[in-house]
């Protein structure tokens, strides 16, 4: 039977003192040396977990332990025991550069499928779930952020804004959560011709828009499509994605001090948080829907988005409102075969 | 007093800590621990920790015997999820009701303290050296007392404080731990921490003279030569400043070497996405715990263990999600 060198600890002070084990074909453990001589059933001793070269312990009953490195002879005592199975098995994983490459890989794949599958569904789950007042002051902040730094008060003159309200109210009637729902009007030269969804059932409309629009169907167009963004409540998904992205990938990667500066992020978010393109085609779905209902032909929604698209051309003042919808064309094309 | 050029001890009878671990090794470990981590959706993460843990301490050597930590991964699950679910309904509740997350928020304040004792008890029980673990005991309202000082005091003074600050947190680590039945004594003076914090705000003015004239290109090792000097000054007073029974203690951490190690470190882990973070990892526990050295050597064996008692993590993963900062 091979013999083992180890260090005997009693446990009661840090005395070392220089021991041999072996295993007997008894099934018990024989400890050996310095004024140490005991015997104990294997099953009785508790070995630590390999984990790398790192020295193993074995512990006794009585509290005493003996340290090691030959992690080899440690492995074979005790390969017969159910209990030091999983520890073998994520040894074994460890101590080979494929197999590590493979774990590499594994991560990569699950961080992407989680990121592109699991989050969005989880944040679809957990925003319907919220109840609407949550959202309440996540819009209340994002507003009075964007008033800060992007937007100023409207110069439309009182009746065509109560007009426009009205408008507005005329096509969310009859939607669930309805009641909440606002229009803010501003004027933005940084944004040009926009039109933004935000927490909470704020839908902000530029003067720019107001004016570029060639006729109020036009402008009933792109409400609608906002109001889609509000009933689906994009605005808090995409929220609650990035937040759990960035926790995501701080977790990973083992830097947590990015969360501090997420929520002062929040109002630049919004912006640049430009929806997915599956947020989008719902919005469009529900705007084409909404029109429908409303009898306002279909072609006003391709024809603003056209002349957005147009403007955006003209002007290099104007942001990147369209770059994650789907291409401009194929919406256009989508809303024409809806009529 | 921090004494950066005498050598740590009277040679002969001191003797330095040891590291053996390799990056190559670490690597691995560290790679199926965040696999296995994010497939399991955190779950593993608690068993991660532990052998993340049980790799450094198993690795860092002393005389003829190695640390180990000896947590038990399901007590340090059941904290997380515990520390989890209460940040989960802080968060939620200032939503709900405007009053609630300023409540909650009190509440939460009134238990850190008692968090910090269960986080520092449970990570000294948990750490043994030759089979004779660590302790930390300490009073809820001595604690509550030393946090009045980064709560309220330091800010109040604009950070003037903030070194002494840095002694009484020290101190207050070192008088309440213990290994075995042998307390930890600490023998530096609030002077003393003055001074050292005195030289690291020079080498700050330094840092910011040198960002300035260099047009900001200098900033980046400027700034890790300051953060050099001072956690090298930090801890050459501190560790030099501890007794246990017997033993004195010497650190010979250098600014150029902390130097090197630092700006080596975030290069690298900045230049391969975060994968040679296992390798910086390896490479700062060397430095740091092959420099720290221990003495008379005949002293080492003598220690009695003390009563051993259980903890559970709940404090341990407090401390980690908000980061306390309570070592040596």
């Amino acid at each position: 039977m091979t013999q083992v060198r180890a260090r005997y600890y009693d446990g009661k002070t840090s005395q070392q003192r220089e021991v041999l084990i072996w295993a007997e074909p008894s099934g018990r453990l024989r400890v050996i040396g310095d004024g140490v001589d005991f015997s104990c059933a294997i099953a009785e001793v508790r070995p630590s977990p390999r984990v790398g070269n790192t020295r193993r312990h074995l512990r006794f009953a009585d509290g005493s332990l003996c340290e090691t490195e030959d992690n080899d002879a440690v492995d074979r005592i005790f390969a017969g025991l159910p209990s030091e199975a999983p520890g073998r098995l994520i040894h074994l994983w460890e101590s080979r550069l494929g197999y590590a490459a493979l774990a590499l890989a594994l991560t990569a794949a699950a961080l992407w499928a989680g990121i592109t599958y699991g989050i969005p569904a989880l944040a679809k789950q957990v925003a319907f779930s919220l109840p609407p007042s949550t959202e309440k002051a996540l819009g209340r902040d994002a507003l009075a952020g964007l008033d800060r730094i992007l937007l100023s008060p409207t110069q439309l003159p009182a009746a065509r804004r109560e007009e426009l309200r009205a408008l507005f109210s005329r096509l969310a009637s009859g939607l669930e959560g309805a009641g909440d729902y606002r229009l803010e009007l501003r004027s933005s030269k940084k944004l040009g011709a926009n039109a933004l969804a935000l927490p909470s059932g704020v839908v902000v409309v530029t003067d720019q828009l107001v004016q570029l629009a060639s006729d109020d169907n036009e402008i009933a167009a792109v409400l609608a499509h906002e109001i889609g963004h509000l009933r689906y409540r994009h605005a808090l998904r995409r929220l609650l994605q990035d937040s759990a992205t960035v926790l995501l990938v701080a977790a990973v990667t083992g830097d947590l001090t990015s969360i501090a500066s997420l929520a002062s992020a929040l109002p630049a978010m919004l912006l640049q948080a430009k929806y997915s393109r599956d947020f989008e085609r719902e919005a469009d779905e529900f705007a084409l829907d909404t029109m429908k209902r409303h009898g306002i032909p279909a072609e006003s929604f391709a024809a603003i988005l056209l002349r957005i698209e147009q403007r955006r051309g003209a002007s290099a003042d104007v942001p990147d409102y369209l770059s994650t919808h789907p291409a401009t064309r194929e919406r256009a094309e989508r809303s024409r075969a809806a009529r | 007093m921090a004494n950066s050029s005498a050598a740590p001890q009277s040679a002969g009878s001191a003797v330095s800590l040891r590291f053996t671990g390799e990056a190559g090794e670490y690597f691995r470990i560290w790679i199926v621990n965040i696999c296995l981590s994010v497939v399991t959706l955190g779950i593993y993460s608690a068993w991660a920790k532990v052998r993340r843990k049980r790799y450094f301490y198993g690795n860092t050597l002393l005389e003829d015997a190695a640390f180990e930590y000896l947590a038990d991964p399901k007590a340090i699950l059941k904290g997380r999820i515990i520390v989890v679910a209460a940040f989960a309904v802080y968060s939620l509740a200032g939503h709900i009701n405007p009053l609630a997350g300023p409540l909650l928020g009190l509440v939460l304040l009134g238990v850190l303290p008692w968090l910090i004792v269960r986080a520092l008890r449970f990570n000294a029980v948990n750490s043994a050296h030759r089979n004779v673990r660590f302790g930390f005991r300490a009073g809820y309202g001595e604690t509550a007392r030393l946090l009045i000082l980064p709560v309220i005091l330091v800010p109040l003074t604009l950070g003037v404080l903030y070194p002494y600050y840095a002694y009484r947190k020290k101190r207050f680590f070192l008088e309440h731990s213990s290994f075995g039945a042998t307390p930890f004594a600490f023998t530096a003076s609030a002077g003393e921490y003055y001074l050292v914090y005195l030289k690291a705000a020079l080498m700050f003015v330094l840092f910011l003279v040198g960002s300035a004239a260099t047009v900001g290109l200098g900033a980046l090792p400027l700034y890790i030569w300051f953060a050099a000097y001072r956690d090298g000054a930090v801890a050459r007073l501190t560790w030099e400043s501890t007794r246990l029974g017997g033993l004195r203690f010497g650190c010979a951490w250098r600014t150029g070497g902390l130097f090197k190690l630092y700006f080596l470190n975030s290069l690298g882990v900045i230049f391969s996405a975060g994968l040679l973070a296992p390798w910086a990892a390896v490479r700062a526990a060397r430095y740091q715990l092959e420099r720290i050295s221990l003495g008379p050597r005949g002293e080492i064996g003598a220690f009695l263990a003390a009563a051993q008692e259980e903890r559970s993590a709940i404090g341990d993963e407090a401390g980690d999600l908000l980061g306390f900062d309570f070592g040596v």
